[in-house]
């Protein structure tokens, strides 16, 4: 079957993830563009026996591009193969949307047009005559919807006649300007992109364009006429700036094409009234805290409800298999290793959900925008800039896309501060470890508040950390502060179930094979060697009669074993570093295990405190840790998860997006170091005030 | 004048962009071109970081970048 390769492109939030999510029959592949970590979405589809393949670029404003993510549309625009250009426009702003459709149909490669967000747009009394449109620049477009799912069809017909009819834009700009593209295209000889773009991106100065022609043979002859063409237009234009002209220029033809095919809607003014609250000068600051605040409490609050069925439902589950299996090595790994150690993980899953949900909402709705306005103030006297508020935030979902958000950060200094602080923004996998250390060593009235404390404590600190770099290691101005408020927008109830579907999906695969795994290999390690000792208190407790003091035998042999085994040797060994903080050797490896993944912390603490030899006497982990661990540990430990490095998988993503050795090194160390002194300044301070 | 001058509610004319590459760029493409009205929504306390309006398009900037956009007040302008 025929493939037709479409390259899809928009400015931000004009609905292309929402469009791609519309298409019927799709199959879509999640990947990276070569080299970087941007996501590649692609989505492939049958319509009229055509393969449609289309790639999902990132959101651009302009082909001058302004972010390293612009930057990978641009690339991907010039120096890909792809047969059609697919663009989609938010109907509400078609004039600001046309000038960067311009640009691209400057490429001269067959193109469509898709006038998205058109329910809302003809709700409020708009209308787009597509025909005249076509008639203008003969650009064929369709009217749609990716919300209510109307126009796709028509819009993938018009694509398959753009591409069998090999129809291509007509964008012509005013007669001054087409003669001097025409003049310079005349001294483009042989290059490989189409000549009238050349002329027009030279005239624009455009660095990357203007590297391939400086090579060739015919470049000294162009150059004089690009002098001369430039000092036309200049002066006719009375402007220095022929970059700015050109603007002006697609501004200008926007707006009269505009006035010519479409009817305007009413002003929607629903975004300026909730705006006047949410970001009132005065009140702004607090109610984003408050919405915080109560993200936070719901997460704690309402996830416990579940948490504990689930907990229960793993006992429950762990007794069941003990029952059915055999005595042995299987239903031993299984019962008291893999089975409680995944539990104590899943328990937490509600609490990860809600959390999501939350961070999902501020972005979906549009408030996360408002939160960059109202925190550019505080950000800047950290050296960071409103932007920079959007990784951070992800950040306590998780790390890792939340690396790749800071990509939305033009300046390299900018974005590698914020990429060394996003890991003091506590994500989602850490959150079963507070709950477990904050649920044992604090009263249930201030739980809630103590994790707030927790993740501002984290979010502050990093603030400050992002300000020693600044004054220290990056000195400069901060990048400037422009970015575009969405309207607000009614969440999408449905592609909000999908992604926490997805993140349950994904939960409970990593729960049931890392996680398991891992937990396998920490109950091993921690039931061997017991050869010696099985021997020795196997004939102790045949000679002693009681039930009670069997079983009361049975335990120190556990506890025996377990001093002794693989892990405790490695626990041991390390537990000097770890001693001036209170912890013992078990927390110890729990925290290395982290390093891993975050789960495992927990995974690692029920292995090693048995919690899988729970029965009804006996304690839960949280009991037993209570009982285990001094006050000053469990601190310590809530602060070097707090600071110390994430998981692999967002260390190997800060890898990608940093080239420089030199800060892939102190990423690695620097957090480590810091995570240590914070905890032993808080142990040392409970110890002088108690 | 500059556009952080303007006061809350107002609307002026854009003149001129002052600001180099390429956060002019940047500025065009989100609108600000010359000609174009640009109304304040809304402005920080401290005036730090501002809220326009700019052809029907939300945009926050702040003092810094607001400076670099010379325009001229509109009087009595409703809406
Ligand atoms: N009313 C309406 N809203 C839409 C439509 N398409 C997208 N949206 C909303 O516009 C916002 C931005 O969409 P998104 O797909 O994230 O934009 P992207 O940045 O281009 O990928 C989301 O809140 C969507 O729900 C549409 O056709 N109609």
């Amino acid at each position: 079957m025929k493939e037709i390769k479409i390259a899809l492109v928009g400015q931000p939030n004009v609905g292309k993830s929402h469009l791609i999510n519309s298409i019927s029959g799709a199959t879509l592949h999640v990947g990276n563009f070569s080299g970087v970590t941007v996501e590649k979405k692609e989505v492939e589809f049958e319509r009229n026996g055509y393969n449609l393949k289309l790639i999902d670029l990132p959101g651009t404003y302009s082909l001058h591009p302004y972010t390293p993510e612009e930057k990978v549309t641009k690339d991907f625009l010039l120096n890909e193969e792809y047969d059609l250009i697919l663009n989609v426009i938010d109907s509400n702003q078609i004039e600001k949307n046309l000038i960067f459709s311009f640009q691209v149909a400057d490429l001269n490669k067959p193109m469509v047009i898709a006038f998205n967000m058109y329910d809302e747009y003809s709700r409020g009394g708009g209308e787009i005559d597509t025909d005249k449109f076509f008639k203008l620049i003969n650009i064929m477009a369709q009217n749609v919807s990716a919300k209510e799912k109307f126009g796709l069809e028509e819009l993938f017909n018009k694509v398959i006649k753009t591409y069998e009819g090999k129809n291509t834009p007509r964008v012509y700009y005013s007669e001054i300007i087409e003669e001097e593209i025409e003049n310079v295209k005349e001294k483009i000889k042989e290059v490989k992109f189409d000549k009238r773009f050349t002329a027009i991106r030279l005239l624009e100065e455009d660095e990357d364009i203007y590297k391939l022609v400086h090579e060739k043979p015919w470049y000294i002859d162009l150059v004089s006429q690009l002098q001369e063409s430039k000092k036309v237009i200049r002066n006719e234009y009375d402007n220095d700036d022929v970059k700015e002209i050109f603007f002006e220029e697609r501004l200008a033809l926007s707006k009269g094409i505009v006035t010519q095919i479409a009817k305007k809607a009413k002003k929607e003014t629903l975004s300026e009234k909730i705006d006047k609250i949410l970001i009132h000068p005065i009140l702004g600051l607090p109610i984003f805290l408050f919405v915080m605040w109560a993200i936070f409490q719901l997460t704690f609050d309402v996830g416990a409800i579940p948490a504990n069925y689930i907990g229960a439902g793993f006992s429950a589950f762990g007794e069941w298999v003990g029952g059915l299996l055999p005595n042995g090595l299987v239903k031993e790994s299984l019962v008291n290793g893999v089975i409680p150690a995944v539990g104590a993980v899943v328990m937490f899953l509600p609490n990860i959900l809600i959390l999501f949900l939350g961070i999902n909402l501020l972005e979906q709705t549009g408030y996360m925008a408002r939160a960059a306005y109202v925190m550019d103030g505080v950000l800047k006297k950290f050296g960071l800039q409103g932007r920079a508020f959007i990784p951070l935030v992800s950040g306590f979902g998780c790390s890792v896309p939340a690396y790749m958000a800071a990509r939305t950060l033009k300046n390299p200094k900018d974005r590698l501060i914020t990429m060394l602080v996003i890991g003091f923004m506590s994500c989602g996998a850490r959150l079963p470890i507070y709950i477990l250390l904050v649920s044992a060593f604090f009263a249930p009235a201030i739980q809630g508040d103590v994790m707030f404390a927790i993740y501002i404590g984290g979010a502050l600190t990093g603030l400050i950390v992002a300000k020693i770099l600044r004054v220290v290691l990056f000195k400069g101005e901060p990048e400037p502060f422009v970015m575009e408020l969405p309207k607000y927008r009614f969440p999408r109830l449905k592609a909000i179930l999908f992604d926490l579907w997805v993140k349950t999906k994904m939960f409970l695969k990593k729960a049931g094979t890392f996680i398991a795994i891992s937990a396998f290999t920490i109950w091993f390690l921690s039931s061997f060697p017991r050869e010696n000792i099985v021997k020795e208190y196997s004939v102790k407790i045949e000679q002693v009669k009681s039930v009670d003091k069997k079983a009361a035998l049975e335990e120190e042999m556990n506890q025996k074993i377990l001093e002794n085994s693989y892990i405790a040797h490695i626990g041991k060994a390390i537990e000097p570093i770890f001693r001036p903080l209170d912890l013992g050797w078990r927390e110890d490896v729990s925290l290395l295990a982290g390093l891993a993944a975050k789960e495992t912390v927990v995974s690692t603490m029920a292995v090693l405190y048995g919690a899988g030899n729970a029965d009804e006497t006996s304690k839960s982990l949280i009991e037993k840790i209570r009982n285990a661990m001094p006050f000053t540990a469990a601190v310590a430990m809530i602060i070097i998860v707090m600071f110390y490095s994430p998981c692999v998988a967002a260390m190997s993503t800060f890898y990608a997006e940093v080239p420089q050795m030199v800060w892939k090194i102190f990423y690695t160390i620097y957090p480590n170091v810091f995570a240590y002194i914070a905890a032993f300044i808080a142990v040392s301070l409970i110890k002088i005030f108690s | 004048m500059k556009l952080n001058e303007l006061k809350i509610g107002e609307s002026g004319i854009i003149k001129k962009i002052y600001a180099k590459e390429p956060l002019k760029s940047k500025l065009l493409s989100m609108g600000f071109a010359r000609g174009e009205k640009v109304k304040v929504l809304k402005h920080t306390l401290a005036k730090n970081t501002f809220d326009v309006d700019i052809n029907g398009v939300n945009v926050a900037l702040r003092e810094e970048e607001a400076k670099e956009i010379k325009v001229e007040r509109k009087n009595n302008e409703r809406n």
